[in-house]
């Protein structure tokens, strides 16, 4: 059985997320130690800056409450001494088919902070590789997590969920791209030169022509360009720098208009018509908003950003119950699968019990009252036994594969485990144990109808 | 004639239609919902195959019926819309104009489709003289071009008023960027101007020639006057007082709206067509 344990954006604050939040070079540490651990057959740790979570699978559903308690532990190691006591009332553990759904809309990025987002999809197939490469994966959950990348790309394609601008710098820079095209051939002036300007020109300024920073502290100005490739120019510039820029980010503090009418007016003259676009992200706001009614000019300020990034969430939330059937109607195949592992090694059993039970009584017969018969014959008899033991097994084997698909599953495996005397551990079977696991890599790339061929673990 | 041949031209005239057709709902599909994200790469195709279609048509009826393709109001429109189409599908990804098909495809149509009303006759001997073929030819490929730039024109103005408006969702916002159909719809006007300036010039020497002197001679003479006056004025203009954009764009809908004037009064004044194969039959009789 999956077991998830973990905090997210979701339980726990910023403050105690950072506490478990491990870079790439512990996860082989962490993945030891969680491998270390008998009551977990497999495990996979994810740290992102907004989720910490160990999948884990225990060796059977009965398990599963052990193998969150060895979770639990793993982490409370790991967060240093009191992170057990800190960290307790902000995780959260799910077992069985939540867990599932869980890993599912984690990695089709339906429980993010930002709906749809497509970074977490990279973080959890790293995640996966480093799990993989430690040899912590087997059947159960790296069957599970292959569907969970399906689950994903199906998202993806299928639904909006990722779809729209949902950040004021991607809102920027979609904007520059829809009046644009790309900003390869064009000038972004920053008037300002704080932090806001710094981080316009991380988003804005990549793949621009050229980078201008206008600042009425020069030092300041060169400073910045400095950092970012870009030209100073002096603050009494502004008018002729106007008329070279096509994308203007402004953020300065001044509590007047920065940008007027009668500036930009003048400026577009000079420029012949071609178009302008500001950015406006100060607030009180640099570019008078009449500005925006001259042709050919177009001004966007902090609000009208949050406008479109508040259209994009809202689309995507429309998107979400759609995304939320794929996870649904996925997570019910993955049941059938997994139910499917249940009663494999029973019927497995039942029909090497038939078939032991035949055999050695055809031998004792050939041994003493058929010892007459020749090698044609005998191999004949055999046929037709072999024939009409696999009729008799027909019904009963498509009726177990029938119940794999249904809750009742286990039920049945149970019945006939009774009724035909097989050895118990046809029940339990379908968990690996931890030494099975260079097997179990295999099982996992079966098709969904395949029995697991680890006929191996049962004992006869 | 055998009426097989002229039954194959109007095959593949409706197979024409059907393909434009189709391309006009792809890229519509295209334009309604991210969902329909391939649509956007089948339509160009569709139309692609459309535009041979069209070629197939007016190579095969100029032949079958003995018109000359450059010679008559009929092959003028079905002409220039197919050149419409040819041009836009190599210009497309380097002007990166890929969502205007879904304004070409509609008027290749709509032209088509005008085309067919059109009678395939031949011109007045006393009426044909060595300019006339230069005087249709540069005046279709003109027209294919003042389509283009009306295409541009128009998705421009759409998306300039979305972007006024700060509305960036909604129907159209997969149009081009602003500056890519500016810039479209500017060299399409340039390239366009020449070949409408020598269609006036040959249509001025033509009609000189011929004592043309109908209200519909006239009326058509005054559109294509005043179509070359506004195309004339929206490159001076912004050359030198930088009419970019909206102001453009208008400029370019009402002078591709003269255009349009000019070959309605062509329509008016032809006569309906016929179906090919009723002008199969009278071919053979004669």
């Amino acid at each position: 059985m999956i077991v998830v344990v973990g905090l997210s954006h979701r339980t726990a604050p910023v403050e105690v997320r950072e506490k478990l939040a491990f870079g790439a070079d512990v996860l082989p540490e962490v993945l030891a130690r969680l491998s270390a651990r008998p009551e977990l057959s497999e495990s996979m740790f994810l740290s992102t800056c907004n989720r910490v979570e160990v999948f884990a699978a225990a060796h059977h559903d009965e398990a599963a409450g052990l193998a969150a308690r060895a979770v639990r532990d793993v982490l409370a190691q790991q967060g240093g001494a009191s992170a057990d006591e800190a960290l307790t009332p902000y995780l959260y553990e799910v077992s069985g088919r939540d867990a599932v759904r869980h890993i599912f809309r984690v990695a089709a990025s339906l429980d993010s902070m930002v709906l749809g987002e497509p970074q977490i999809l990279g973080q959890v197939k790293r995640a996966y590789d480093a799990a993989s490469a430690a040899g912590t994966l087997g059947s159960i959950l790296g069957r599970c997590m292959t569907r969970a990348f399906s689950v994903a790309k199906k998202v993806r394609t299928d639904t909006q969920v990722g779809a729209g601008t949902v950040s004021i710098s991607s809102v920027a820079v979609d904007l520059a791209t829809r009046i644009f095209g790309d900003l390869a051939g064009h000038t972004v002036l920053l008037l300002g030169a704080g932090e806001m300007a710094e981080a316009a020109a991380r988003s804005l300024g990549k793949g621009a022509k050229h980078i201008r920073v206008c600042n009425r502290s020069f030092e300041r100005a060169a400073a910045l360009a400095g950092s970012i490739g870009g030209d100073a120019v002096q603050w009494d510039a502004l008018g002729d720098e106007l008329t070279r820029a096509d994308v203007v980010v402004a953020s300065t503090a001044s509590r007047e208009f920065v940008v007027t009418h009668d500036l930009v007016k003048r400026a577009m003259k000079e420029r012949k018509g071609r178009t302008l676009l500001f950015v406006d992200i100060a607030v009180p706001r640099n570019v008078e908003p009449s500005v925006h009614t001259i042709d050919n000019v177009y001004v966007y300020n902090v609000d009208d950003l949050e406008q479109q990034v508040a259209l994009g969430l809202k689309s995507r939330e429309s998107e979400a119950a759609a995304a939320e059937r794929i996870v649904l109607a996925e997570l019910a195949e993955f049941e059938s699968w997994r139910r499917g592992l249940l009663v494999a090694p029973a019927i497995i059993a039942l029909r090497a019990r038939t078939h032991e039970i035949l055999n050695g009584e055809l031998e004792r017969a050939f041994a003493s009252r058929l010892k007459h018969l020749g090698d044609a014959d005998r191999i004949l008899l055999k046929q037709v036994i072999e024939g009409a033991a696999n009729k008799v097994l027909h019904a009963p084997t498509t009726r177990l594969r029938e119940a794999a698909s249904s809750v009742e599953g286990a039920d049945w495996v149970r019945a006939v485990t009774h009724l035909f005397d097989l050895p118990e551990r046809t029940e339990a079977a379908a968990a690996p144990a931890p030494s099975d696991r260079s097997h179990d890599s295999h099982d996992a790339t079966s098709g969904d109808d395949e029995p697991p061929t680890g006929s191996r673990r049962l004992p006869h | 004639m055998s009426l097989v041949i002229p039954l194959l031209v109007e095959i593949i005239l409706a197979a024409t239609v059907g393909t434009y057709a189709a391309a006009c709902g792809l890229f519509l599909a295209y334009l309604s919902h991210d969902r329909f994200a391939r649509a956007g790469t089948l339509a160009p195709r569709v139309l692609l195959v459309g535009t041979l279609l069209h070629a197939v048509h007016i190579t095969a009826s100029s032949f079958v019926f003995h018109v000359c393709p450059v010679e008559g109001i009929h092959f003028a429109l079905s002409t220039a819309s197919m050149l419409a189409c040819a041009i836009y599908l190599t210009l497309r990804r380097r002007y990166r104009i890929d969502v205007v098909g879904a304004f070409v495809a509609p008027l290749a149509l709509v032209f088509l489709l005008a085309s067919s009303l059109v009678a395939m006759s031949q011109p007045d001997p006393r009426y044909r003289r060595a300019i006339l073929p230069i005087h249709v030819a540069a005046n279709l490929l003109g027209d294919a071009l003042f389509m283009l730039a009306f295409a541009a024109a128009v998705a421009y103005l759409l998306q300039e008023r979305r972007l006024k408006q700060k509305n960036l969702a909604g129907f159209f916002r997969k149009l081009p960027p602003l500056d890519a159909l500016d810039k479209a719809g500017h060299r399409f006007l340039l390239a366009g101007f020449p070949l409408l300036t020598t269609g006036i010039l040959t249509g001025v020497y033509w009609a000189h020639g011929v004592e043309a002197g109908t209200a519909a001679d006239v009326a058509r003479a005054v559109f294509g006057y005043t179509t070359w006056l506004l195309f004339a004025g929206v490159l001076l203009l912004r050359a030198g007082a930088g009419w970019r954009g909206r102001r453009a764009a208008y400029g370019t809908i009402a002078g591709f709206g003269f255009a349009v004037l000019v070959l309605i009064v062509y329509l008016v004044k032809s006569t309906p067509a016929a179906p090919p194969v009723a002008v199969a039959v009278a071919v053979a009789v004669q």
